[in-house]
C-alpha cells in the first residue's frame, strides 16, 4: 500500500487504476492526412484517451484506451481506423 | 473557453482505468462533469455502474481524485443535503456538490430523498445518468425501462412481450419540485451538455440542481459500443429522449427537432427492442407523442 496521508483519500495518492488497454482487440489510428483537427474525437471519447497538444493537434494515447471505435465512428472525416491489436 | 477546451485542458479527476464497459455512457458522463466541475468538488455515487466499476475506490485505494462517498442505494440526496449543510454552514459555497447516481438509484429506490432534498432547496447538483435499468446487477427493469424493452425481470415470452409499462418521466416530475435548474442532456450533444452541467453547478449555489442524461449502455441494450453517440443522437432526433431545461421555472427546449427521424430508425439497433411489433412500436410512439405535446404546452 502507498503512503496515505489522509482518512479520506484525496489526491493522486493511492490510486485504484486497472489495465484497461489489455481490454483492446482493435487499435484506433489517426491517419493524419485526413484529420482536420476538429477534436470531436476527443470530446466522445468515454475514457479520455484522447489528448490534445498545444492548440490544435489531438493525438491518441493508448495507455488505457479500451478500444471502443466510437472516435473512429464518430470522426466527421472517417480518419480513424481500428486496426486489429496483435497483427493479422 | 469553447466546449473542447474545457475537455481538452481541464484536469481529468477520474482513474484513468475503470471497469466500466466499452463505449459506456456512465463513464463519459462521468468524466465530463468532472472536468467541468473542477478539483474542488465533493461527490456521492450509490451503488450502481459507476461505483461497480470502481471510481468510488477499492481496498483502500480512491478511485477519483476528489473525495467521494458511496452512499446507499436509496439514500444520495439525503447524505448530500447533510454534507453540503456544514459547508454551507462553514462559509465553503466555493466547494462544488455534487452527486452522479443510475437511473434505479435516482427515479426508483433514491426517489423519496430526491424529491425531499429538491422540495427543501438543498445547494447541490444531481446527475442521473440514466442507462433505462439496473444494469450493474444484469439488467433489472427500472422505472425509467420503456414499454417494450426487454429486461431480466421483463423477458420476452407468451406472457409479456417485454416490459408492459410505460416509463416513469422523471425529468418532468423534477421540474415539479420548483428546482433552481433542471434539464435533460444526451452526450451526442456535447456542447449543449457541457453547458448544462455549467449551469447546473452554477444553479447549485442558490438551491438544487438537477441533470437527467441519457446513458447508453451497450452491454444490457445489446447494441455495437462504437455506435453509443450514435443512438445518443437518434434518440433525440426521435423525440424519444427530447432536451430541454427549465430554468428558474422557465421552461425551454434546448435542441429543437425539426425534422424528427422515425422511432423505427432509433430502436434498430438495439436488440433489447428487437421483438417488437408495429403495434408496440405504435404504443411507444403515443407515450412519445403526449410527453412532446406536454413539453410544448409547458414552453407556452
Ligand atoms: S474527429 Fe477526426 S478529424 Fe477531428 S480531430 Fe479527431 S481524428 Fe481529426
Ligand atoms: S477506441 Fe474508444 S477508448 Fe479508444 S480512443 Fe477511441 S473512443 Fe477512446
Amino acid at each position: 500500500m502507498s503512503k496515505r496521508e489522509f482518512i479520506t483519500p484525496i489526491g493522486e495518492e493511492g490510486i485504484y487504476i486497472l489495465d484497461t488497454a489489455s481490454w483492446r482487440a482493435a487499435r484506433p489510428v489517426m491517419n493524419k492526412d485526413k484529420c482536420i483537427e476538429c477534436g470531436i474525437c476527443l470530446t466522445m471519447c468515454p475514457v479520455n484517451a484522447i489528448l490534445r497538444e498545444g492548440p490544435k493537434k489531438y493525438f491518441i494515447s493508448y495507455d488505457y484506451c479500451k478500444g471502443c471505435g466510437i472516435c473512429a465512428y464518430e470522426c466527421p472525416k472517417k480518419a480513424i481506423d481500428m486496426v486489429k491489436e496483435g497483427g493479422e | 473557453m469553447s466546449y473542447i477546451d474545457t475537455i481538452a485542458d481541464n484536469k481529468d479527476l477520474v482513474t484513468p482505468g475503470m471497469s466500466a464497459c466499452h463505449g459506456c455512457g456512465g463513464e463519459l458522463i462521468l468524466r465530463r462533469l468532472l472536468k467541468v466541475a473542477g478539483p474542488n468538488t465533493v461527490i456521492c455515487i450509490p451503488p450502481g455502474c459507476m461505483a461497480g466499476a470502481g471510481v468510488v475506490g477499492w481496498s483502500f485505494d480512491n478511485g477519483l481524485k476528489v473525495p467521494v462517498h458511496i452512499t446507499l442505494l436509496d439514500n444520495t440526496a439525503a447524505f448530500l443535503s447533510g454534507v453540503t449543510n456544514i459547508y454551507q454552514r462553514q462559509g465553503r459555497t466555493d466547494v462544488n456538490m455534487v452527486a452522479m447516481a443510475g437511473d434505479g438509484a435516482t427515479a426508483d429506490c433514491g426517489f423519496q430523498s430526491l424529491s425531499g432534498a429538491a422540495e427543501r432547496g438543498e445547494k447541490m447538483l444531481y446527475v442521473c445518468y440514466d442507462n433505462e435499468g439496473y444494469m450493474n446487477t444484469g439488467f433489472q427493469r427500472s422505472s425509467t425501462t420503456n414499454r417494450g424493452s426487454r429486461t431480466s425481470t421483463t423477458p420476452v415470452g407468451s406472457v409479456i412481450p417485454g416490459k408492459p409499462q410505460h416509463s416513469k418521466n422523471l425529468p418532468y416530475i423534477m421540474a415539479m419540485h420548483n428546482a433552481e435548474y433542471v434539464a435533460t442532456a444526451s452526450p451526442a450533444y456535447m456542447k449543449d451538455m457541457i453547458e448544462k452541467i455549467e449551469k447546473g453547478l452554477a444553479a447549485s449555489k442558490n438551491g438544487f440542481a438537477y441533470l437527467h442524461i441519457f446513458s447508453p449502455c451497450p452491454t444490457g441494450w445489446l447494441h455495437g459500443p462504437e455506435v453509443s453517440i450514435d443512438v445518443s443522437r437518434k434518440a433525440v432526433q426521435s423525440d424519444y429522449f427530447q432536451l430541454f431545461e427549465v430554468d428558474k421555472g422557465v421552461w425551454r427546449q434546448t435542441v429543437a427537432n425539426k425534422k424528427p427521424i422515425t422511432l423505427k430508425e432509433f430502436v434498430g439497433p438495439l436488440k433489447k427492442y428487437g421483438h417488437c411489433s408495429d403495434a408496440d412500436i405504435a404504443a411507444l410512439q403515443e407515450n412519445i407523442d403526449a410527453r412532446k405535446s406536454f413539453l410544448q404546452k409547458m414552453i407556452g
